[in-house]
Parts: C-alpha cells; sequence; structure tokens
C-alpha cells in the first residue's frame, strides 16, 4: 500500500550520477532523472550509451561511483536491507528472461516470494493469479524449456510482480522476442502502467520505446534529451 | 488484470486446474498442485543434475563405508578381547600392565602371591588363555588353563560330563558353542593343545566366548606353551564389606607392574593393540571425512560455477545470503543424508565379505552398535558441512550483476 508520504516523493530520483568501472571506462557521467509514481518512461540510446547501468543502479545491483540514487524518497546507499529491497520495492525483467530451468513456471514465480511474509499457499495462489493475469493458464506446470520465447518473458515479469512491487524495471525484454510478441509484451506493459505500476523500461528498440509514456535518450553516459511519447 | 489474447479477445477466465474432475476443488476455493516449498525446490535442483548429484552421494557413501566397516570391525574385536574378561564372575579382572594385548600378558607366581595378599582381595583364580590355529575354518580357537577347584569360582557350569583331573594329562572340557561345531560329547577325542584328548564334560558360561573355548588343566596348558607357573590375568572377587573399586586402587597402587580392568572401558590398560587400533579408526574417520570434504567442496564448487546465472538470479529477485547458503547446504545435507544409507549398506557388505575371506575367518566379527551408525552420520554430515562451507559462502557472497552476466 503506498503511503500518503511516499506518494509525494517521485518514484525514482538520481541525482548527479556518475559511474566509473574498472577501467577507468565512465559509463554514467553526471545523470539526473526523476521517474515520478506511476509513470511508463523509456530508456533508450545506443549501446555502451550506460542506459543498463542506469537500470541497474536503480535495482541496487550496482552502486553509482559518485551521486545518489533514491527510490520512494530512499536514499539506496542508506537502504541496509538490500535483499529485502530487491524483494519487495522493485520488479526486474530481463532481456534473458533468467528462469530456473529445472522447475515449473509456477515454481519459477514462487520462487520470488520466498522471504516474503506471505504463506506457503499464499505464495501458491499468488502465483497461479500471475499465471492467470499474463495469460499463462494450462502452462502453469511445464518447464520453461516447453514454452515459446513471449511465454517465458511473461513468466519473468509474472515473476517480477510476485511481491507486488511499485517499481517494475525491464531490460530490453523484447530483445528476442518476433514481432507479435513484442506487440503482446508491449500490450502488457499497458495494462500494468494502466494498473499504477511504475515502469522504466531500457530499450534500443525505438518502436517499443514509442509505447512508453515518455522517453529518455541517452549517449555516451549522459541524458540528452527526454520527450513525452504519448 | 486479463491480457488480450493474439485475436484481441480475452483469455478464457477459468482456470484449467478447474476444468474437468479438479472442478470441485476449485469450487471449494482450492487451485492448482501442492505449493512449492523450499525442500522441494532443493529436491528438484539436485534431480535437475543428477550425475553431479550421484557423484556426491557415491563419495559420501564410501567415505562412509570406510568409517563404518572400520567401525563395526574394531568394535567386534574389541568386543571379542573384551568378552575374555567377562568369561570369569569376578569383580574384577587383574592383567600385566601396557601388554600389547591381552593375551600376551604374563603374572608370574610371586606376583600372584602379592596379589593374593593386598588386603581386600577375597579370592582369586588365575588362568592362561592361549590360542590355537585348529584349521582353516577355525583359525582361532581360544583354549583356557585353569584348576578344576576353580572352575565353580569362574563362573563354569558343568552341563554334561565332569571335569577334568586336575593334573591328569589330555583331558579337556569343551563348551557348549564349541561341543556343537565340532560335534564333541562326553568321551569323544579332540586334538587340541598339541595332542588328542579326552572330553570330560561340556561347560557352559553364560558368554559365547567363553562357550566356544576349551578348557585344560591348567599345567597342562602351561606346558604345551612352555611357560611353566604364568597365568595370562587373574579374576578377583573382593572380601566382604569392601568395594571393588577400593581393591582395584590398592592394587593399582601395590602392583603398579599389573593394571585392574573393571570394565571394557578400561580394556585398554592393558592391551595397547586396541588402544592403537581405535586410535586408528579415529584417525582414519578423520582422513575420510577430510578426504571427503575435499571431494564435496570441489564437485560443489563446480555446481556454483555451473549455477552463477541462477545463483546471480535468486540475489537480484531479493534472496538473502543466509538463504542462499541455506539452499546450498541443504541440498548437500540430502545428498549426505543419501550417502550415509548407502554407505552403511555397502559397509554392511564389505563387512560380510571380509569376515569369510580366508584369511580373516573367525579372526573378524563384526559388531553393529549404534556408535557405527552414528559416525556414520557425522561422517557424512561433517563431509557435506566442512566441503560445502567454502562453496556455499562464495555463491553468496557473488555480486547478482556479475553473476548474471557470467558466461
Amino acid at each position: 500500500m503506498t503511503s500518503p508520504l511516499a506518494s509525494l516523493q517521485p518514484a525514482i530520483e538520481l541525482r548527479d550520477v556518475v559511474k566509473v568501472y574498472e577501467g577507468g571506462v565512465r559509463a554514467l557521467d553526471g545523470v539526473d532523472l526523476v521517474v515520478e509514481e506511476g509513470e511508463f518512461v523509456a530508456i533508450t540510446g545506443p549501446s555502451g550509451c550506460g542506459k543498463s547501468t542506469l537500470l541497474h543502479l536503480v535495482a541496487a545491483l550496482d552502486t553509482p561511483t559518485s551521486g545518489s540514487v533514491l527510490v520512494e524518497g530512499r536514499d539506496l546507499d542508506r537502504v541496509h536491507d538490500m535483499s529485502r529491497f530487491r524483494r519487495e520495492q522493485v520488479g526486474l525483467v530481463f532481456q534473458l528472461h533468467n528462469l530456473l530451468p529445472q522447475v515449473s513456471v509456477r515454481a519459477n514465480i514462487e520462487v520470488a516470494m520466498f522471504g516474503s511474509r506471505r504463506s506457503a499457499r499464499g505464495r501458491r495462489d499468488r502465483a497461479l493469479e500471475l499465471v492467470q493475469e499474463m495469460d499463462l493458464e494450462g502452462r502453469e506446470d511445464r518447464l520453461p524449456t516447453r514454452l515459446s520465447g513471449g511465454e517465458r518473458q511473461r513468466v519473468a515479469i509474472a515473476r517480477a510482480l510476485a511481491n507486488e512491487p511499485r517499481l517494475l524495471l525491464a531490460d530490453e525484454p523484447t530483445g528476442n522476442l518476433d514481432a507479435a510478441s513484442v506487440d503482446r509484451m508491449i500490450g502488457v506493459f499497458h495494462q500494468l502502467h494502466a494498473s499504477g505500476v511504475t515502469i522504466l523500461l531500457v530499450t534500443h528498440d525505438h518502436s517499443v520505446a514509442q509505447a512508453a509514456q515518455r522517453i529518455v535518450y541517452m549517449r555516451d553516459g549522459r541524458i540528452v534529451d527526454g520527450v513525452d511519447a504519448q | 488484470m486479463r491480457l488480450p489474447g493474439p485475436s484481441g479477445r480475452l483469455a478464457p477466465t477459468v482456470p484449467t486446474a478447474c476444468l474437468g474432475p479438479a472442478s470441485a476443488r476449485c469450487a471449494a476455493g482450492i487451485r492448482g498442485g501442492e505449493p512449492l516449498s523450499f525442500l522441494e525446490f532443493a529436491f528438484w535442483n539436485i534431480w535437475s543434475k543428477k550425475a553431479r548429484s550421484l557423484g556426491l552421494v557415491l563419495a559420501i557413501a564410501f567415505a562412509v563405508m570406510t568409517v563404518v566397516t572400520l567401525a563395526v570391525t574394531s568394535s567386534g574385536l574389541e568386543q571379542s578381547a573384551a568378552a575374555i574378561i567377562s568369561v570369569g564372575k569376578a569383580d574384577f579382572t587383574v592383567a600385566q600392565k601396557g601388554a600389547s594385548d591381552l593375551l600376551a600378558s604374563t603374572i608370574d607366581q610371586g606376583e600372584l602371591t602379592r596379589l593374593r595378599q593386598v588386603h581386600g582381595v577375597g579370592s582369586t583364580v588365575g588362568v592362561l588363555v592361549e590360542t590355537e590355529h585348529l584349521s582353516a575354518s577355525t583359525p582361532v580357537f581360544i583354549e583356557i588353563g585353569i584348576a578344576p577347584t576353580d572352575l565353580a569360582p569362574f563362573g563354569v557350569t558343568i552341563v554334561a560330563g565332569h571335569p577334568y583331573g586336575a593334573t591328569t594329562a589330555n583331558q579337556v572340557m569343551v563348551g557348549w558353542r564349541a561341543a556343537s561345531t565340532f560335534n564333541l560329547h562326553v568321551g569323544s577325542r579332540f586334538h587340541a593343545n598339541g595332542t588328542w584328548n579326552t572330553v570330560t564334560g561340556i561347560f557352559s558360561t553364560g558368554n559365547s566366548f567363553g562357550d566356544s573355548a576349551a578348557m585344560f588343566p591348567l599345567p597342562a596348558v602351561q606346558g604345551y606353551n612352555r611357560v611353566p607357573g604364568l597365568v595370562t590375568m587373574v579374576f578377583v572377587k573382593d572380601a566382604k564389606g569392601v568395594t571393588a573399586a577400593t581393591v582395584a586402587h590398592r592394587i593399582d597402587t601395590d602392583l603398579p607392574e599389573l593394571t585392574t580392568i573393571r570394565t571394557a572401558s578400561q580394556f585398554g590398560r592393558a592391551d595397547r593393540d586396541l588402544v592403537y587400533l581405535k586410535a586408528a579408526v579415529t584417525g582414519s574417520t578423520f582422513l575420510a571425512v577430510l578426504i571427503g570434504a575435499v571431494i564435496v567442496g570441489n564437485t560443489m564448487l563446480l555446481s556454483v560455477f555451473e549455477r552463477t546465472r541462477e545463483l546471480g538470479l535468486l540475489r537480484a529477485i531479493g534472496w538473502t545470503r543466509r538463504r542462499m547458503v541455506g539452499l546450498l547446504l541443504g541440498e548437500n545435507m540430502a545428498l549426505a543424508l543419501l550417502g550415509a544409507i548407502i554407505g552403511v549398506a555397502l559397509a554392511f557388505a564389505v563387512t560380510s565379505i571380509l569376515e569369510q575371506l580366508p584369511a580373516l575367518k573367525g579372526v573378524l566379527h563384526a559388531n553393529y552398535t549404534s556408535g557405527a551408525f552414528w559416525r556414520a552420520l557425522y561422517t557424512a554430515l561433517g563431509m557435506s558441512l566442512i566441503g560445502g562451507l567454502y562453496p556455499a559462502t562464495r555463491a553468496a557472497l557473488l555480486s547478482p550483476l556479475k553473476a548474471l552476466s557470467y558466461e
């Protein structure tokens, strides 16, 4: 549940963020960005421009060299329980869906809820609810290897939404999909956006980026432009 | 939220699990299968890597088999040796201190006289115990030299016939188990102690070790083994009003060349071989755990490398380090338990084979104690824990981002 105070804060705020990798590669060079709650923002730009790095910092998978990353007003530098943050605050979708091949679709979703407050039955019911929402009924007991690329990516989204995060971060989620699956994936994002989820989508595909409410362009580790797409 | 299907229509709203025979369950609000438990997840991880899991189980099983085989055979040897002191109905036994093994103990007449003079010593029975190779099927046969007057105090009951004479040559009494084994009865001829003897009686001691032996007049055994006047051990009964502990303490103090044995655990005082054997078994156990732990650690480390992306994903979706360690060690523990069960079964088989080998027949008797099974469990879990700790910690400390980009 969103607290009244939280609703006053931007969902994501980056303040003069710099990220320099070992070897001196400057992936982000003083990035400032604000994403309001409920916004659907696409970050796009050429390969190596720093868009994935930006997403990783927001997901607390990496730390900035300098500057601050705030999610719902909380500086990630001051978050002690990163595991809990990743589990409850954000949902992550990767280009290579990264499903566990040895367990079923339902189990892949349930695994994300280990450590949450839900009971075992609660986890099962939530997983089945997401299976239904992602139009994967009848496939819940299948192994991911027996699904199409689009279906796998929908499972990955279901897993990302398992703990009902307010923020969904997607890194090139349509990278390996055919055109029909891409259209369907965009439909999913629109549905999620309509239900109030804040979405930060990283893509190099302009047609996918057009689906967002706002497009942020990056080049050489800097934000070069931001436009309303719709 | 319902997503539009490819045709633009909404997908069916009824869950598949609610179709057909399961519909009654759906009406009751129960859908799908059983929830995924942490253990089930660990099981599927193990199952998905069958070859690796099998390798780990076998490594643990062989280590457990080695440890259990050593434990049950050494325990059998200890039991056989300790059974000697249990034959006599005495308060405690006295033997030479620090002998290589109990049967090598010697007590001469002078020591026996001094022993009898210790305050609190009631009665004493000196016996000479020797072993003889009778045949390939009976490589170790126990022969006890004991005076006929000491038979009753020693706790020997004559069940058939009569005792031998005190100094009569070529007479023997056999325990009822030995009589059964060699098909002997009163009046039979039995070749033992270097000569043919007439069986004068069949006895029972209530102890399987004693009942499988033969008894001769003491001078006959001393003469055949060329140890006149010597006995192997002395069984002591306390005088009335004195405790065994007090008398034993006095003997230990007054006769430092001798030692008292009241329990099987004190057996090592008079049998250094057994002490060395037990030390060797303990050392072998540690060695087996160490070698097993290295194999487990190596296998698990390879597994962590193989599963780097998967482990990185779990960290990325919010699994704590503790949960990661729990998963990997839990998987290892499950394999260790399986390895322990297989290892114990293998130990049974190997011990049975060893017992039947001509060189070991009659010498090796497995003694399956609860301690041996606990040792199996400790060994397996010890290997799994020691070997698994570093790989599990390494996995828990993985950077999720680096792990996810691991090729």
